[in-house]
């Protein structure tokens, strides 16, 4: 096999190629710049495919308007190749990309879709209230088994990393607590900064991100491939609300799953923080238990699991309905799963801030 | 013109315990246009799979161009994936992608050329399998069934290939348009001298287009040949199969 070339000859004004055409032969074309080609010559080519069929026409003919080439000494089946390329030459010119918007037009996009995403979850509690009423009406229709399974995937499988986390987090707290009180030889506060600190605000938050991440990225993913596969369509002409089928159970289970998993995390933050105090400031775990039993009082649990159904209906309807709101393509789906966790981020932190300052002003 | 493209010989495979190819042997020809048949569960796709690659058999030897498909380096497989184009049932067009970014994915991957040349070349592809020219810029989920299909068989001819592999090329298109995408393939087969192997349950694409029909049943090759001579086995599918379908010049009666 012999590479391609190519050379200009001034004088007929002919493109003389040879050699093996394929779409690598781009190199062996000569600068064509500012001289007409009124001839392609093609003796020596001994192979050639519609891609190197189009590199020698293009090169000959760079604007559509240009004439036409004679093509001259091709093989027959060359020759087929090229005027089986010929008529396409011109679709293939490079057009235009469209221009694209500057900072104001990417400011205004940005606002509509917040503005979008707002309307549209304000709009999906609508729905959703109106099938759980109709649900109320007919209890029958609850889908039980359905709320078994999702409890299991978004409850039980979530322990580990919720247990683990919190405990680590314990660990970190009373080490930082435990080195600055140490100072002061108040070692036994640090019990009461880890609890304060832990059933107030880290489990609920922690967990509510581990959450977010975990099981609303994964609610959007299932129900967009659903909606992809036309599983939802399937759903629909079946009968069945795809709100009643999918969501409800989803919402519920989050709903039930949340607060108990607080509840696992204030646990675990404890015993993290327990370990350490027994290593760090020599308080014996009787000692650490004592102190606990004096100084938590039920409404700092409480007011710690309290937030944790408000976080879950909020992370499981920005879920829902970002899952359901998935057009027919792949890359909606991965769109709308970082969508989802970035909304329900938001979501959390921005209710955290209201409860904090809710409960400041209810002096709790 | 009689040499060997495709030569599978002796491959067996279970998939969950269950016999699909028992030491299966076929051959196809520079230039033939072959269609494989067989009941659903016959092991078509699978065949398919192993010969383009994506699934290795238990057992047996498949070669393209001479070449083991199994027994090759990662280098010489890439070599020799250039040389043959597949286009998968639905398409699996990348949704990510423009339609002429879709077509020009393999001569970015594969070849030196400047992006600008290879969405050109990417265009002229679209061209050629009768693409308007709006739709390179548009994303495959604008498109219809048929349109998408067309986009695929372009991406699977963006490198020229001597080869391509169609699985069940007309499915989920209408008649008229599995009727012209089928005269796509044979006009293209024979202007760019392609030899085309594809897996079908679409008689009237048999009846047009096909050089020579293979079917498959219980693991091995039932028969091979013109329709006219597979009408000859006495195989109460394959009769089964070409019953669904009048013979040519029979009228058909009924609303």
């Amino acid at each position: 096999m012999t590479a391609a070339r190519a050379q200009f000859d001034e004088a007929q004004g002919a493109l003389v190629a040879s050699g093996v055409w394929r779409a690598d032969s781009v190199g062996a074309l000569p600068n064509l710049a500012g001289k007409q080609v009124r001839i392609i010559d093609g003796a020596g080519v001994t192979e050639l495919d519609t891609n190197g069929a189009w590199l020698l026409l293009a090169a000959a003919r760079p604007r559509a308007s240009d004439p036409m080439p004679e093509l001259r000494s091709f093989q027959p089946r060359h020759l087929a190749m090229l005027d089986l390329v010929a008529p396409h030459c011109a679709v293939t010119a490079d057009k235009p990309k469209p221009p694209r918007g500057g900072a104001l037009e990417l400011a205004g996009r940005g606002t509509l879709v917040v503005w979008g995403h707002f309307f549209g979850l304000v709009n999906f509690i609508g729905h959703l209230f109106l099938e759980l009423m109709a649900l109320m009406a007919y209890p029958g229709r609850w889908r039980w088994r359905e709320l078994g399974a999702q409890i299991n995937a978004v409850f039980v499988g979530a322990i580990p990393i919720v247990a683990g986390m919190l405990f680590l987090l314990g660990v970190v707290f009373a080490y930082l607590l435990g080195s600055q009180a140490q100072q002061y030889g108040a070692s036994i506060f640090v019990v009461d900064g880890l609890l304060l600190a832990i059933l107030r605000e880290v489990s609920p938050v922690i967990v509510a991100v581990l959450v977010a991440g975990r099981t609303g990225a994964a609610i959007t993913a299932q129900i967009g491939t659903m909606k992809v596969t036309e599983e939802i369509d399937a759903i629909t002409t079946l009968g069945l609300s795809p709100l009643a089928v999918l969501v409800i159970p989803r919402v519920m289970a989050l709903l039930l799953a949340m607060p108990l998993l607080v509840f696992i995390g204030d646990i675990a933050g404890i015993l993290g923080g327990m370990v350490v105090t027994k290593e760090q400031l020599d308080i014996s775990f009787h000692m650490f238990t004592d102190r606990v039993v004096d100084v938590m009082d039920l409404k700092t649990l409480l007011v710690g699991v309290c937030k944790a159904p408000v976080f879950a209906i909020f992370i499981a309807l920005i879920a829902c309905r970002m899952g359901l709101s998935v057009t027919r393509d792949s890359r909606s789906v991965g769109a709308n799963t970082t969508s989802t966790v970035v909304q329900s981020l938001v979501a959390i932190i921005i209710l955290n801030a209201i409860f904090a300052v809710m409960f400041v002003r209810l002096g709790i | 013109m009689s040499e060997t493209v495709i030569d599978v010989s002796n491959v067996s495979i279970s998939l969950g315990g269950r016999p699909v190819h028992r030491g299966l042997s076929l051959s196809v020809a520079r230039g033939e246009v072959i269609a494989l048949i067989g009941g659903s569960g016959s092991g078509k796709s699978v065949l398919l799979r192993e010969i383009i690659g994506l699934m290795k058999p238990q057992s047996g030897s498949i070669k393209i161009f001479g070449q083991s498909v199994w027994n090759s380096s990662a280098e010489q497989m890439s070599l020799l994936r250039r040389r043959f184009g597949v286009l998968f049932q639905d398409g699996a067009l990348f949704s990510s992608l423009s339609v002429e970014d879709n077509v020009a994915t393999p001569l970015f991957e594969h070849t030196e050329l400047p992006r600008v040349t290879c969405r050109q070349l990417a265009r002229l592809k679209l061209a050629m399998v009768g693409l308007p020219p709006d739709a390179a810029r548009k994303r495959p989920s604008e498109l219809s069934g048929g349109m998408r299909k067309r986009v695929a068989l372009a991406r699977a001819l963006a490198l020229d290939p001597e080869l391509l592999f169609l699985d069940e090329p007309t499915s989920g298109l209408d008649p008229i348009s599995g009727r012209a995408f089928d005269d796509l393939i044979r006009l293209l087969a024979d202007s760019l001298g392609l030899t085309v192997f594809l897996v079908t349950h679409d008689l009237d694409t048999l009846f047009s287009i096909i050089d020579r029909v293979i079917v498959l049943s219980d693991g091995r090759v039932l028969g091979s040949g013109t329709v006219a001579e597979l009408k000859q086995i006495d195989d109460p599918w394959l009769r089964e199969y070409f019953a669904a379908r009048p013979t040519e010049g029979e009228t058909v009666h009924g609303n």
